[in-house]
């Protein structure tokens, strides 16, 4: 019982490490086709992928595009009260989204032919 | 929107919190992260008092805490600002002082990262040095330079002297004027060379990384 508990955690931990590997590529997505603050990053991430982003790894993720150069910040006045902080790609941001979009594209499809059979044999 | 006092005190605390451990950014760049969290955890909350509308929501201790605990602990958060923005800074600025401390958070985390902070600093005291004695022989032109001093029993020691002080005695200047741009240049190059195996030790390691 304690094994097969393990296995399926080790199993989970591989996935948690593959969604994580994607979140980079996922914001600079989201962020496409106009600017957003963070939550609206996190909502769009939820609504269009299966990826279950945690709040607390996005908004550094943020800090560190910035810091790289691929996305630009400005604070926008909302009716809400309070400012908030808005991503833009820069011209950089958008050279590289397309860059990883072509190596996750060229990966994944090398991914199918390799997974062919076990997709048949479900 | 409308905040209790009581959540009002309990974001005020995380934030606290979270901003006595942000460290190595600069005031600017924590006020920022403050604000913009802030208003996340306010636009949380809001939207999850069940109104439609985000800008008439109520904010309430219940929202406010299922929003502070969807963003983890204050101090992870804090953990994973600095590792994340160091490190790209590291990679995009080639200033050393801005090298040398993503270095220090990096040594912090593993040996490979001390073992490339220890490298780096005997990099650039190496070529500050020689940089240095390039500069003061243009103060001192008799007492700085390379010089080379007998020692105790028979045998000779080399040393780089600022040139503060008399020249000491029996020794000789094994450069002279060479020292200017030998040391300027060397000193200079070992600067860089020292920057780019830095960044690139950095590039590697963040590329090893899984992103967090």
């Amino acid at each position: 019982m304690k094994e097969r508990e393990t296995r399926e955690a080790a199993g989970d931990k591989w996935e948690v490490q593959l969604r994580k590997g994607c979140l980079e590529l996922a914001i600079l997505a989201a962020l496409w086709d106009g600017r957003r603050y963070g939550l609206e990053i996190l909502r769009r991430l939820e609504r269009d992928s299966d990826l279950i982003v945690s709040e607390g790894t996005v908004y550094p993720l943020l800090s560190r595009l910035k810091a790289l150069g691929l996305v630009r910040s400005e604070w926008v006045e909302s009716e809400a009260g309070h400012p908030r902080k808005y991503y833009a790609l820069t011209g950089v941001g958008k050279r590289r989204a397309l860059e990883m979009t072509a190596i996750w594209a060229q990966f994944s499809s090398s991914m199918r032919k390799l997974l062919a059979p076990l997709m048949k044999a479900e | 929107m409308t905040t209790s006092g009581d959540a009002q005190q309990r974001i005020d605390a995380y934030l606290g919190r979270l901003r006595g451990r942000l460290r190595g950014a600069n005031d600017e760049e924590i006020r920022e992260i403050v604000a913009e969290l802030r208003s996340h955890i306010m636009d949380k909350a809001a939207a999850s008092s069940q109104v439609s509308d985000e800008a008439t929501g109520e904010i309430t201790t219940v929202g406010v805490d299922a929003a502070l605990a969807a963003l983890g602990s204050p101090e992870e958060l804090a953990s994973q600002y600095m590792t994340d923005t160091l490190l790209a800074r590291a990679e995009v600025s080639r200033s050393p002082v801005q090298i040398l401390r993503s270095l220090f958070r990096w040594a912090s985390l593993s040996v490979a990262g001390f073992l490339v902070l220890l490298g780096s600093l005997i990099g650039y005291s190496l070529g500050v040095i020689l940089m240095l004695v390039a500069v003061a022989k243009l103060f001192h032109p008799q007492t700085a330079g390379l010089w080379i001093l007998p020692g105790g029993s028979g045998d000779y020691e080399m040393s780089f002297r600022l040139g503060f002080g008399s020249a000491p005695a029996g020794g000789r200047d094994l450069l002279g004027w060479w020292i200017v741009p030998i040391g300027w240049v060397l000193g200079g190059g070992l600067v860089m060379l020292t920057t780019s195996m830095a960044v690139g030790f950095v590039r590697h390691y963040r590329r090893s990384l899984v992103l967090p």
